[in-house]
C-alpha cells in the first residue's frame, strides 16, 4: 500500500513539475524543472525498493540494507541538477535583462 | 606501462588539458599552443585506438579495476574508434578556425569548454555502462551550453534557452528511462543489460519496451529526429560559426546513442526489443529527410541551409539505420563522417561569408569575391549534395541496395526525392552567391582561415577516394555491432 | 594501365590547371590541348587491337561491399565516344582559346571543359552501372559550371541550374532503374547485366526500371517532353554549347541506349515507348527549329531533332537500325559541333545571333560562309556528305518498321521531319550568309582568325571524306562501334552514295523539295498547323513545378521558423506519453489496484507525501508569486529529505538538504533579477486546463512505471556492493564507497559538470558584474559572519573526513564550506580573494592525479588502496586513496559553488539594457 501511495506521490510531483514547465516564464520553467527534478529524483531512489531502517551503511549486526546503487545514483543527478538549476537561472536573467521581461518565446508566441 | 590505459586517455587527456588552459587564464597565445599539440595527440590516440580496435576483440577498461558490471566499464569496439577518430578529425580543424579566425578571442573559457566538450564527446563514445553514458551527455551538453553562448548576443542567449530547456527535458527523461530500466533489470551495464533484457519474462516485455521507447524520445531529442527538433533552428542558426561546426557532431552523438543501445540493449537477440523501431522509424526518418532538404531549399543563408542539411543528414542516417539490414547499416556508418564533415565545411564557409561581407551570409545579396571561398564552395556542394564523387553519393548506392526486399518502393522514391531537393538547394545558392557580381564590402581574408575547411573537404574526399577499405571497415563495424554475444562476453 | 591513362588525363589536366598558377591567355589553353592530344595517341596505339576483337579492361574495387567497382572496359562503343570526346574536345579546345579572347582569366573554363571530358570518358568507359552513373552525375555538374560559366548573367545561372535539375532529376531516375536492374541481374557489371537479359526481361519489374532508364536517357538527351532545358543551356559559351550540348554530353543519353540495347531492347514495350518519343522530338525539334530567331537556338532545336532521329532508329529495336543510329550519331557530331562553331563565329565577329538581323555575311566572311553551308548541307542531307549517307539508312529502317500495323505512319512523318530539317539548314546557310542584312549589327563583321576556323575546316573535311569515301574512312569505326551494341554477327552494312533509284533515293528528293519550298515560301504555307508545340510549354511547366516547390518549402520552413519552445516541449511531452502508452496497446491492462487498508507504515508517506503535495501545490497555484513558489519548493525539497531520511538513506538527505538551502539560495538571488512580471495576462484557461491533464497523465504514467518496479523487484547489482564494500573499498558507507571507488567515474563526471556550470556562469554574467559593495553591511551582521566562518569550516572537515564511512563526504562537505564562504558575501562584505578557476583546476587536477596514480601500481583509473589510520578527536579512520579524490571532488565543488554563489549575487544588468 506505501508503494502504492509513494507511486502515486511521485507522479503527482511530477505533474505539478511539467505543468510549470510548460507556463510562459522562465522562471516557471525553472521551478518546474525543480519539481519535476524532485519525482525523478524519487523516482530513482525507488528503483532500489523501499526500505525503512536498512541504512547501506556496514556494520557488525547489519544483514538487511537497502539497494545501495539508486541512492548514489540520485546523488549524481542532484549535482547535475543543482549544475543545470544555476545554468537555467543565468540564462533566464541574461534573456530577462535584454529582452525586458522573462517571457518564453516571446518573438515567436504572440498569439498565446 | 602506458598502453594498457590507453583506452581512456581519450577522456583523461581533454580533461587534463581542460584543467591546464584554465590555469593559464588569459595567456592565449599559450592556449592556442596547447591547443594544438593536445589536438594532434588526440587524432594520433583516436587513429591507435583505430587500429586497435580493428583487430576485433572489443576492448574493455575496467574503471577502478572492479569487475563488470558492477564498476563502470568502458568498451573500444570499431564503433566506437570511429566516432573517436571523426570527433578528433572534427575538433581538430574547427580548433584550429576558431583560433586563426579569433573566435577564441571573443569570450571566456573558450577552450576549456571546447576541451570539456570533446572530453564528453569520448567519454559518451567509450562508456559501456547507461548511467555513466547520461553523466557523459550532461558533460558534453553543459560544455556544448557555454560553446553556443560564446560571443554573447540576444540571439545565441534565446537560443541557448531554448537549447537548454528542451535538452534539460529530455535529461529528465533520460534519468527516468534509465533507472526504470535499472529497476526493470537491477543492472546498469549495456551489455549486462541486453543479457538480462533477453531472459526477461513475456509479463515484463511492454515494460521494457515503455522504457526503450521512452529512452528512444531522449537520443532521437539529441539526434534532431522530426519532431524532437524544435532546439536545431536557433542553436545552429546563432552558435559561432566554429561551434556550428563542431556541432556538426552532436546530433551524430544522439544516432550513435540510438544505434549503441538499439542494436545492443534492445537488439534483434531480444525478444522483448526487436521490431520495437522498425514499423514507425524508416517512416519518420525520411520525414526528417525531407523537411532538412525542404528546408534547405527555403534557406535563404547559407546558416540556413546548413541548418536544413543537418536535419537532413540525421534522417538519413536514421532511415538507414531503421531499415535494419547488415549492409544498410554498414552503409549508415560509412555516410556519418561525410555528412559530419560536409556539414562543418559549410558552416565554416558561412563563418567566412559573415566575417568578411557586409551581407553576411544571405544568399542573395551578391556574389563572392573571394575565388578560393567560392571553390571549396563549390566542393562542399558536391559533397552535400551527395553528388558524385563524394562519399555521399556511394552511400547512397550502398544504402539503397541494403534495402530489404519487401521494402515499400516509396522508400527509395523519397530518398531520391530528397535528394533532389537538397541538390536544387544547393544549385540555387551556389549560383546565387558564387556567381552574382560580388557586392558590397569585403574585408581581407586573414591568413589561413580557408584551410581548416580544406582540410575538412579533403578528409571528405578521402572517405570516397579510399572507400573500399574504409567501407569494408564498415562492414566489419556493423558485424561487430550486430554479434551481441561478443558484447557480453566481455563481462565474464 | 593504358585505361587508366586514358580516362585520367583529362582530370590530371583540370587539377594542374586549378592549382598551377597560370595566367594568361597562352598557358591554359595549352595545357588543356595536352589532355586530348596524349588521349588521342593512346586511341590509336589501342586501335589495332580493338579492330581484332580485344576489349582491354581494367578493374580495380571502390566500393565492392556495393559492387562498385572502378571497372573500365573499351569496346569498341566506347572507343567511338574516346574518339569523339577526345577529338572534338581538341578541336573546341583549340577554337575556344581565340573565342574567349576578351576573358582575363580562363582557367576556370578550360578545367571544367577538361572535367566534363573526363566524366564523359567515364560514362564511355564504365563497364559498371554504378560507375557510369557516378560519370553521369558528374556530367551534369560539370554541364551545370559551363553553362553558367558567364554567371553574372541571369539567364546563364537559370540555364544552368534548369539542365542541372533536368538531368540531375533524369539521374536520379536511371538510379532507381539501375538498382532494380542490379538487384535482377544479381550484379552491376556490363557484361553481367546483359548475360542476364532473359531475368531481366522475365522480371515484373521490367517495366518500371525500363521507364526509369528510359526517364533518365531522355532527360540527358533532351527527348520531348523533357527537351526544354537544352535550348536554356545555349546561354554557354558558343565552344560548350557545341561540345557538350550538341556532340557529346547530349548524346549520353543514346549512349546509354545503345550500351543497354542488348538487354532492354527488342520487346514491344522498348519499342512503343522509345519510337513514339523518338519520333515526336524528332518532329517537335525540327518544327522549333524553324521558328528561332536565336541562331544557336536554330541549332539547339535542330540537335534535339536529330537526337530525337537517332533515338527513334534505336526504338526500332532491329539491329539494321541500331547500326544506323550509331552512324547518324557519328555523323551528327561532326556536322553539328562545326556548325555550332561557325554560329560561333558570326556571334563573335558581328556580336549578335539574332537571324532577323543577320544576312548576306558572306561577303564579309567568305571562308566562314563557305564552311557554315557545307555543314548546313550535311545536316540537311544533301548527297556527297555524310549525313546523306546516313538519312537513306534512316528512311530504309523506317520503311521497315510498322507501328500499329501502318506501314505508312512511320515513313510518312519521318519524311516530314527531314523536310523541316532541310528547310531550317536553308535557314542557317542562305539566311545568314546570303541575302542582306535588314538592320545594322553591333560589329562591322570581318573574317575570323585562322585557329577559329581551322576546327571547323578540319569537321567539313570529315563530312566530305564521310560522304564521299564511306567505305575507306568510317567503314570500320561503325563496324567496331556497332559489333558493341548488336553483337558480333553484324547485319551487313551497305555505306555507298549511289544505291540505284530506290525508295528512299526519292524521299530524299521530295524532302529537299519540300524543304525549299517550307524556306522560301513560309508565310504562304503560313506553318499550316501554327503553333502547334508550344515552345515554352516544357519550361513553363517546369517553372511552375519549381516555384510550387519552393512555395511548400517556404511554408514548411515558416512552421519551422514560427515553431516556438513551448510548443516544443508540448510535443515532446506527447510523445513521452505515445511511447510509455504504445507497447501496451492491444495488451490486457492490469485489472484491479491492489488497495489495502492503511498500516502503521503507511503513515510517513501519507502524510510527508500529502505536506509535498500541499507544497508542490502551492507552488503550482501561485506560481506568480514568486518567492512564495521558491518558499514552498524548498518545502517540497524538505520532505523530499525526509523521504530519503525514511526509506534509509541519510547520505542522500544530508546531500539533498545542503543542495535545497543552496538551491534556494542561487533561486532568490536570481529573483532580483526576475521581478515578477506587472501585467496581469493571464494564459487562457484552455491552455491551462490541456497543460494540466497533460502533466497528470505523464504523472500517471510515471506513476505506473514507478508502481510496476516496486511491486515487482527483481536481482540487482546491490549484493557485491554490500559484500566487497568494506573488504575491497575501505568503506563501510557503501553509497559513499560507490560514488567514489566503483562508480567513481561517474563522480569524476558529474563534478566536471558542477565545474562547468562555474564556468558558465562566470562567463554568462560577467558583463556588469559590479562591486557588492554597494551595500555596506551592519556591524553585527559582520561580527555574526565572522564568527560563523571557523565554525562552518570546521563542519565542513568533519563531513568530509567521516564520509566513507558515515554519511557526509566531499561533496557536501564542499557545499556547506561555500555556503559558509558565501555569507561574508551576502551581508555585503568584500571578499573575493578566492579565484573559482583555479579552484576547479586544482580540483580537476587532483582527480586525474589520483586516477592515474593507480597506474603506477598497474591498475586500471580510480583504482584505490586504502588502510587504517588514528586521528586525535575523530577516532580511529579507515582511509583509502579514494579520500584524496573526494578531496579532489571538494575542490572542484568549492570552486564552482563559489562561482554560482558569487555570479548570482555581484550580478548587475549594464545600465539601460
Amino acid at each position: 500500500m506505501s508503494a502504492l501511495l509513494f507511486s502515486l506521490i511521485v507522479g503527482l510531483l511530477a505533474a505539478c513539475g511539467l505543468y510549470l514547465v510548460l507556463r510562459r516564464h522562465s522562471f516557471d520553467l525553472v521551478l518546474g524543472m525543480t519539481l519535476l527534478s524532485y519525482a525523478v529524483n524519487l523516482f530513482i531512489f525507488a528503483m532500489g525498493g523501499l526500505k525503512i531502517g536498512a541504512t547501506p551503511i556496514i556494520h557488525a549486526a547489519g544483514s538487511d540494507y537497502a539497494d545501495p546503487l539508486p541512492p548514489a545514483l540520485v546523488l549524481t543527478a542532484i549535482v547535475i541538477g543543482l549544475a543545470m538549476t544555476a545554468l537555467l537561472l543565468a540564462l533566464a536573467i541574461r534573456q530577462r535583462q535584454q529582452q525586458g521581461d522573462d517571457r518564453i518565446d516571446r518573438d515567436e508566441d504572440a498569439s498565446c | 606501462m602506458l598502453s594498457q590505459h590507453l583506452l581512456i586517455l581519450p577522456v583523461l587527456l581533454p580533461a587534463l588539458l581542460a584543467a591546464l588552459s584554465l590555469l593559464l587564464g588569459q595567456r592565449l597565445a599559450l592556449k592556442r599552443g596547447l591547443a594544438l599539440l593536445g589536438g594532434g595527440a588526440m587524432l594520433l590516440l583516436s587513429l591507435t585506438l583505430l587500429t586497435w580496435a580493428d583487430q576485433g576483440a572489443i576492448q574493455v577498461y575496467r574503471l577502478g579495476g572492479w569487475q563488470p558490471p558492477f564498476g563502470i566499464l568502458l568498451q573500444l569496439d570499431r564503433l566506437s574508434a570511429w566516432m573517436l577518430v571523426l570527433t578528433a578529425l572534427l575538433a581538430l580543424e574547427v580548433q584550429a578556425y576558431a583560433a586563426v579566425s579569433d573566435w577564441d578571442k571573443r569570450g571566456a573559457f573558450f577552450h576549456e569548454l571546447f576541451w570539456l566538450q570533446w572530453m564528453g564527446l569520448n567519454g559518451a563514445f567509450l562508456t559501456g555502462d547507461l548511467f555513466n553514458l547520461f553523466v557523459f551527455f550532461e558533460l558534453l551538453l553543459i560544455a556544448s551550453y557555454g560553446l553556443l553562448v560564446h560571443g554573447d548576443g540576444r540571439a545565441r542567449i534565446d537560443a541557448g534557452l531554448r537549447y537548454v530547456t528542451l535538452n534539460l527535458a529530455g535529461s529528465a527523461l533520460f534519468l527516468i528511462a534509465v533507472s526504470l530500466l535499472y529497476g526493470l533489470t537491477g543492472t546498469l551495464n549495456m551489455a549486462d543489460m541486453a543479457r538480462r533484457v533477453a531472459q526477461a519474462a513475456p509479463g515484463q516485455w511492454p515494460w521494457l519496451r515503455s522504457a526503450a521507447l521512452l529512452l528512444f524520445i531522449v537520443f532521437a531529442l539529441k539526434a534532431a529526429l522530426w519532431p524532437l527538433n524544435a532546439w536545431v533552428r536557433g542553436t545552429y542558426a546563432a552558435a559561432p560559426g566554429p561551434v556550428a561546426a563542431l556541432f556538426a557532431i552532436m546530433t551524430k552523438v544522439g544516432v550513435y546513442a540510438i544505434i549503441r543501445v538499439y542494436t545492443l540493449v534492445f537488439g534483434s537477440a531480444s525478444d522483448a526489443g526487436s521490431g520495437l523501431l522498425t514499423p514507425w522509424l524508416p517512416w519518420l526518418a525520411l520525414g526528417t529527410l525531407l523537411l532538412g532538404s525542404l528546408l534547405a531549399l527555403a534557406a535563404r543563408s547559407v546558416r540556413g541551409l546548413a541548418g536544413g542539411l543537418v536535419v537532413g543528414s540525421v534522417g538519413m542516417l536514421l532511415f538507414g539505420f531503421a531499415v535494419a539490414t547488415p549492409a544498410a547499416l554498414a552503409a549508415t556508418l560509412y555516410y556519418l563522417p561525410h555528412s559530419t564533415l560536409a556539414v562543418a565545411v559549410l558552416y565554416l564557409l558561412a563563418d567566412q561569408l559573415q566575417l568578411r561581407r557586409d551581407a553576411g551570409d544571405v544568399l542573395h545579396a551578391g556574389g563572392v569575391a573571394d575565388k578560393h571561398l567560392a571553390l571549396l564552395f563549390l566542393l562542399a556542394a558536391v559533397l552535400l549534395a551527395g553528388l558524385p564523387p563524394s562519399a555521399g553519393f556511394l552511400a547512397k548506392l550502398w544504402l539503397l541496395q541494403g534495402l530489404p526486399l519487401q521494402a515499400p518502393g516509396l522508400w527509395l522514391a523519397l530518398v531520391l526525392l530528397a535528394a533532389l531537393l537538397s541538390m536544387i538547394a544547393l544549385a540555387r545558392a551556389g549560383s546565387a552567391l558564387f556567381w552574382q557580381e560580388p557586392s558590397g564590402n569585403w574585408h581581407a581574408a586573414r591568413p589561413g582561415t580557408l584551410l581548416p575547411a580544406s582540410a575538412l573537404v579533403l578528409m571528405a574526399l578521402a572517405l570516397s577516394v579510399f572507400a573500399e577499405p574504409i567501407s569494408s571497415y564498415c562492414q566489419r563495424m556493423a558485424e561487430q555491432l550486430l554479434l551481441t554475444d561478443a558484447y557480453v562476453e566481455v563481462l565474464r | 594501365m593504358p585505361l587508366l591513362l586514358l580516362l585520367s588525363l583529362p582530370f590530371v589536366a583540370a587539377a594542374l590547371l586549378t592549382l598551377l598558377p597560370l595566367r594568361g591567355r597562352v598557358l591554359p589553353p595549352w595545357l588543356a590541348a595536352g589532355a586530348p592530344v596524349l588521349g588521342l595517341s593512346l586511341l590509336w596505339l589501342m586501335w589495332p587491337g580493338l579492330v581484332a576483337g580485344e576489349h582491354p579492361v581494367l578493374h580495380l574495387p571502390w566500393l565492392s561491399a556495393a559492387d562498385i567497382h572502378l571497372a573500365l572496359r573499351l569496346d569498341g562503343l566506347a572507343a567511338l565516344f574516346v574518339l569523339l570526346v577526345y577529338g572534338i574536345g581538341l578541336l573546341v579546345i583549340v577554337y575556344g582559346r581565340y573565342y574567349l579572347n576578351h576573358e582575363r582569366d580562363t582557367r576556370r573554363f578550360f578545367a571544367s571543359l577538361l572535367l566534363f571530358m573526363g566524366a564523359m570518358l567515364g560514362v564511355a568507359l564504365a563497364d559498371n552501372l554504378l560507375l557510369l552513373l557516378s560519370f553521369w552525375e558528374l556530367t551534369s555538374i560539370s554541364s551545370f559550371l559551363l553553362i553558367g560559366y558567364w554567371g553574372e548573367r541571369s539567364a546563364s545561372r537559370q540555364g544552368a541550374r534548369m539542365a542541372l535539375v533536368v538531368t540531375g532529376a533524369g539521374g536520379l531516375c536511371l538510379l532507381a532503374g539501375f538498382l532494380l536492374l542490379g538487384d535482377i541481374a544479381g550484379s552491376f557489371a556490363v557484361s553481367d547485366v546483359i548475360a542476364a537479359r532473359e531475368q531481366v526481361l522475365a522480371d515484373p519489374r521490367y517495366p518500371l526500371l525500363l521507364c526509369l532508364i528510359l526517364l533518365g536517357a531522355f532527360a540527358k538527351s533532351a527527348q520531348f517532353p523533357l527537351h526544354f532545358w537544352l535550348p536554356k543551356a545555349m546561354a554557354a559559351p558558343t565552344p560548350v554549347s557545341a561540345y557538350l550540348h550538341s556532340a557529346t554530353m547530349v548524346k549520353a543519353g543514346v549512349f546509354l541506349l545503345a550500351r543497354l540495347f542488348p538487354v532492354l531492347a527488342g520487346t514491344d514495350l522498348w519499342f512503343s515507348i522509345v519510337v513514339p518519343v523518338g519520333l515526336a522530338t524528332l518532329l517537335v525539334g525540327a518544327w522549333q527549329a524553324n521558328l528561332q530567331r536565336d541562331l544557336k537556338g536554330l541549332l539547339a532545336y535542330s540537335t534535339i531533332s536529330h537526337l530525337g532521329l537517332i533515338t527513334l532508329l534505336f526504338g526500332i529495336g532491329t539491329r539494321e537500325s541500331a547500326v544506323a543510329a550509331v552512324f547518324h550519331l557519328i555523323n551528327h557530331a561532326t556536322f553539328k559541333a562545326g556548325l555550332f562553331m561557325t554560329a560561333g563565329i558570326v556571334d563573335h565577329e558581328t556580336g549578335t545571333r539574332d537571324m532577323g538581323k543577320l544576312g548576306g555575311l558572306a561577303r564579309y566572311m567568305p571562308h566562314t560562309a563557305l564552311l557554315g553551308c557545307v555543314a548546313a548541307a550535311a545536316m540537311a542531307g544533301v548527297p556527297l556528305l555524310n549525313g546523306f549517307l546516313s538519312k537513306e539508312m534512316f528512311y530504309g529502317q523506317t520503311l521497315q518498321a510498322a507501328p500499329l500495323g501502318v506501314i505508312w505512319l512511320l515513313p510518312v512523318l519521318a519524311w516530314l521531319g527531314t523536310a523541316l530539317s532541310v528547310a531550317y539548314s536553308l535557314r542557317f546557310a542562305h539566311g545568314v550568309f546570303f541575302g542582306s542584312a535588314t538592320g545594322p549589327l553591333p560589329h562591322t563583321p570581318h573574317e575570323a582568325p585562322r585557329w577559329m576556323r581551322v576546327p571547323i575546316e578540319l569537321l567539313v573535311a570529315l563530312c566530305l571524306l564521310v560522304g564521299m569515301l564511306p567505305g575507306w574512312t568510317v567503314l570500320e569505326l561503325l563496324q567496331v562501334a556497332s559489333r558493341s551494341v548488336v553483337g558480333d554477327d553484324l547485319p551487313a552494312i551497305d555505306l555507298a552514295l549511289w544505291h540505284g533509284v530506290n525508295l528512299p533515293l526519292l524521299m530524299s528528293i521530295a524532302a529537299m523539295l519540300l524543304g525549299l519550298v517550307l524556306y522560301r515560301w513560309p508565310g504562304k504555307l503560313a506553318w499550316p498547323m501554327g503553333r502547334l508545340v508550344p515552345e515554352e510549354g516544357g519550361k513553363r511547366s517546369f517553372d511552375a513545378l519549381l516555384a510550387g516547390l519552393l512555395q511548400l518549402a517556404h511554408s514548411v520552413a515558416g512552421h519551422w521558423q514560427r515553431d516556438t519552445l513551448r510548443r516544443g516541449l508540448l510535443r515532446w511531452l506527447l510523445l513521452c506519453l505515445l511511447a510509455g502508452i504504445w507497447p501496451w496497446l492491444g495488451q490486457i491492462m492490469p485489472a484491479a489496484l491492489p488497495l489495502a487498508p492503511l498500516q502503521r507504515a503507511d503513515i510517513p508517506p501519507l502524510v510527508g507525501g500529502g505536506i509535498m503535495l500541499l507544497a508542490a501545490l502551492v507552488c503550482v497555484r501561485w506560481h506568480r508569486q514568486r518567492v512564495l513558489a521558491v518558499l514552498a519548493a524548498g518545502v517540497v525539497g524538505l520532505m523530499t529529505a525526509l523521504t530519503f531520511v525514511l526509506y534509509s538513506s541519510p547520505d542522500l538527505a544530508l546531500t539533498q538538504l545542503v543542495v535545497e538551502v543552496v538551491a534556494t539560495i542561487l533561486l532568490l538571488l536570481a529573483l532580483r533579477h526576475l521581478p515578477t512580471p506587472h501585467h496581469g495576462m493571464r494564459e487562457s484557461a484552455a491552455r491551462r486546463w490541456r497543460d494540466a491533464l497533460l502533466a497528470l497523465l505523464a504523472g500517471g504514467g510515471i506513476a505506473a512505471c514507478l508502481f510496476a518496479v516496486l511491486s515487482n523487484p527483481v536481482p540487482s547489482l546491490s549484493g557485491y556492493y554490500l559484500q566487497h564494500s568494506v573488504p575491497l573499498g575501505g568503506g563501510s558507507n557503501v553509497v559513499n564507497v560507490i560514488l567514489v571507488d566503483f562508480r567513481g567515474f561517474d563522480t569524476f563526471g558529474e563534478i566536471t559538470v558542477l565545474g562547468l556550470a562555474g564556468l558558465l556562469l562566470i562567463k554568462l554574467l560577467q558583463q556588469g558584474a559590479g562591486s557588492s559593495a554597494d551595500a555596506p553591511a551592519a556591524p553585527m551582521l559582520r561580527l555574526g559572519v565572522r564568527l560563523l566562518l571557523p565554525f562552518g569550516l570546521l563542519v565542513a572537515v568533519y563531513l568530509f573526513l567521516r564520509g566513507h564511512q558515515q554519511p557526509g563526504g566531499g561533496f557536501v562537505a564542499g557545499l556547506v564550506t561555500v555556503v559558509f564562504l558565501v555569507l561574508p558575501v551576502l551581508a555585503g562584505m568584500r571578499f573575493s580573494r578566492l579565484s573559482p578557476p583555479r579552484w576547479m583546476a586544482f580540483g580537476l587536477m587532483l582527480a586525474l592525479v589520483t586516477g592515474t596514480g593507480a597506474w603506477y601500481f598497474d591498475s586500471e583509473f580510480l583504482s584505490s588502496a586504502h588502510g587504517h589510520l588514528h586521528l586525535p578527536l575523530v577516532g580511529e579512520l579507515e582511509w583509502a586513496t579514494a579520500a584524496l579524490f573526494d578531496l579532489a571532488v571538494y575542490l572542484l565543488v568549492v570552486g564552482a559553488g563559489w562561482a554560482l554563489f558569487t555570479r548570482l549575487a555581484q550580478y548587475r544588468p549594464e545600465e539601460g539594457a
